[in-house]
This record gives C-alpha cells, sequence and structure tokens, in this order.
C-alpha cells in the first residue's frame, strides 16, 4: 500500500523526491542558526558607510594614510545592506592603493603593535580576500557576455593571433589585484597564518 | 617565475597552510556517516569562509574550507580559444584519471576549471607541507604546459599547413 492515500497532482510528478526534508525538521543541523556564533552586530547603513568614506578621503588628503587605513579598519561594516558593505569596500580598496609599497611594511607594524592592532589586521585580510573576491565575481559576468561575441568570430579556429588579446582590458584589474596580492604578504608576514585562520573562522563576515 | 606569479602563489601557499586544519567529524545528520562537510553541507556551523585569491579576472583560486574537508578550486589561465580548448584537453585528462591523484575531485565546480577536495583522512596519511607543495607545483606546471602545448600545436599546425600546400606552390 502506498504512503500517500490521496493522489494530487503534486504527488504523482517525482518532484517532492527531492524536497530536503532535513530543512523542514527544526532540530535538524541544517537549520543551525549561524547568527548565534557571534555577538549581536550594530547595523551599519549605506549612509553611515559613506560618512566613513568621507573621512577617510579627507585623512588621506591631509597625508595621514596611516590614520586613514586604521580609521576604515576599526569600522568594518559586519551587519549592513550590500550597497554598504560595497561602499566600505571601496573605502578600503582606495586606502590601499594609495601607500606606496616601501611603507606598507613598517605601517603594519605600527598598527600591530598598537592598541587592538591584530584585529584590525583581521580586518585587514577579511577585506583583502573580499576585495580579490568581489572584482572576480563582477567580472565573472562581463566574460560571460563577451563569450557569445567571441564565438562569433570568423575564425573559430582560434588560430588567429590578431584576435582581441583579453589581458589588455584587464591590465586594471591586474594591476589591483597584485597591489592586493603584495598587501597580503605583508600581513601574512607581520601577522603570521593565525591571521587567514582568524577570517576563515569568524562568522562575523565583511 | 614572472613577478606576479610570485606573490599569487605565494598568498595561495600561506592561505592553504591555515586552512589545512582539519579533524575527524562524522556528520550530524546520518548515524555513523562520515562524509565531508564542505559537499554535503548538512551543517552551516562547520563550514568556515571561502577565501578566493585573485592574480587577474582570468586566474584565480576559491578556497572552500569546512571541519573535516577542504576544496580548492583552480581556474587556469585561458587567454584565447586554444587554450580554452587545450585547458579543457587537460582538465579531462586528469580527472579521467582521479582515483589515482587521490586528492583531485572528478569535477570542477561551476566558474572554476579544476577541483581538489582534501578531507582529514588525506592529511592523516599524507604529509600537510607536501600536499600544499602539491598543489602550488600543480599550479605553476600547468601554466607552462598550456603554453608549451599552444607553441607545440602552432608549430605542427604551420608544418601541416606548409606540406599540404606545397603540391600548389
Amino acid at each position: 500500500m502506498s504512503i500517500i492515500q490521496q493522489h494530487t497532482q503534486a504527488t504523482l510528478s517525482d518532484a517532492w523526491r527531492t524536497i530536503n526534508i532535513d530543512a523542514l525538521t527544526e532540530d535538524s543541523s541544517v537549520n543551525f542558526d549561524v547568527s548565534t556564533l557571534h555577538p549581536p552586530l550594530p547595523e551599519v547603513s549605506e549612509a553611515d558607510a559613506r560618512a566613513i568614506n568621507g573621512q577617510v578621503r579627507q585623512l588621506l588628503r591631509g597625508g595621514d594614510a596611516e590614520g586613514a587605513l586604521r580609521g576604515c579598519l576599526e569600522m568594518p561594516v559586519y551587519n549592513g545592506s550590500e550597497a554598504a558593505k560595497e561602499t566600505h569596500l571601496h573605502t578600503v580598496i582606495e586606502v590601499l592603493q594609495s601607500i606606496k609599497a616601501s611603507e606598507m611594511t613598517p605601517m603594519l607594524q605600527r598598527i600591530y603593535a598598537q592598541q587592538g592592532g591584530s584585529e584590525c589586521l583581521d580586518v585587514l585580510m577579511k577585506y583583502l580576500y573580499k576585495g580579490m573576491g568581489a572584482t572576480s565575481s563582477s567580472a565573472d559576468g562581463s566574460s560571460g557576455r563577451a563569450t557569445p561575441a567571441r564565438a562569433m568570430t570568423p575564425q573559430a579556429t582560434g588560430f588567429s593571433q590578431v584576435g582581441q588579446r583579453p589581458m589588455a582590458a584587464n591590465e586594471s584589474t591586474g594591476s589591483a589585484m597584485s597591489v592586493l596580492l603584495s598587501w597580503h604578504e605583508k600581513v601574512v608576514e607581520v601577522a603570521g597564518l593565525g591571521c587567514i585562520g582568524r577570517v576563515m573562522t569568524d562568522f562575523r563576515r565583511v | 617565475m614572472s613577478q606576479s606569479l610570485r606573490p599569487y602563489l605565494q598568498a595561495v601557499r600561506s592561505s592553504l597552510t591555515a586552512a589545512l586544519c582539519l579533524s575527524n567529524f562524522a556528520s550530524q545528520t546520518a548515524e555513523r556517516h562520515n562524509v565531508p562537510e564542505v559537499e554535503a553541507r548538512t551543517s552551516p556551523e562547520v563550514l568556515l569562509t571561502p577565501l578566493t585569491i585573485a592574480r587577474n579576472e582570468n586566474e584565480r583560486v576559491l578556497i572552500e574550507p569546512s571541519i573535516n574537508s577542504i576544496r580548492i578550486s583552480i581556474k587556469i589561465k585561458q587567454a584565447d580559444e586554444i587554450e580554452h580548448i587545450l585547458v579543457h584537453k587537460f582538465t579531462r585528462f586528469l580527472t579521467q584519471r582521479a582515483e589515482s591523484f587521490f586528492i583531485l575531485r572528478r569535477k570542477p565546480i561551476k566558474g572554476y576549471d579544476i577541483s581538489f577536495l582534501i578531507t582529514n583522512f588525506h592529511t592523516e596519511e599524507m604529509l600537510k607541507h607536501k600536499l600544499v607543495d602539491f598543489i602550488i607545483q600543480f599550479m605553476e606546471e600547468v601554466d607552462k604546459e598550456i603554453s608549451e602545448m599552444k607553441l607545440f600545436l602552432n608549430a605542427r599546425a604551420r608544418f601541416v599547413a606548409e606540406s599540404f600546400l606545397t603540391p600548389f606552390d
């Protein structure tokens, strides 16, 4: 005898077999509330993120790059809209790009030695990974759009060497990435591998 | 090694070393099962923040850590269609022989060319730094291999075309 007593259109199809019934059980491990893994976080609106951006820019113009970096790392956007997070990411990347390569290590060492400096560098590491991930995912969309156009070129053989070299267009993102990569290297030098470990295990995600 | 490749590989190396910290963890949903949590995705609290390392938009690595397994996905540089085909053939060749590579995943995750899955059982019987070295060496070699194959292919195509067109000269 079938378990299903009354047949409807929904029970006749096989679609119900693919329902994840674990998700419907309240005490299943799938429904674990991840927000219990971190303290309650203040919500940051997009306007606040823009205000921080303005302050940081002012510090940068005043030549206080270290203050600018500390300023944006002390107020990370953990709880907020996508737009607010995006704005803050741009703020951090802007500061990182304006700092010269020779100043990176001494500045990180000074920040690390200060009160709460270790947390600052953890936040910096979070933004470095986010920066590398975000640009690649937005670039993903553009390359997805470029593919059909490339497939329609008359020489689909791929032997033509004169064809568009996608590398040329990537130079700007490539240089942005190399800035993030060199910062990554410097942060690991100063704060050690534990810094990456804390980025992975922290459920306060930027 | 080119100047921009070194910081990229260094970042991958340090991230992998930090991520390869695995312990035995039995499934919380099925009794007496022990599955890679990063694949099963049945317990959100044991899945850690995924890390992306990118050199440019065509070359990146995604590391998805969890309590008992980590998944590493690599997007190999593809400058044109020839390289795209070569990368596809090359990764297909490897994934078809996945069982002899132990940590190779049979199917790459979406948006990447090749994936590795390292579980706590792998780290128990293999050396962690050797596993990291293997991934880094793979990333170094694969670029070299692809560009070598492309050069060889172009040289061969030129030779074939020349000998084919000789009678019409």
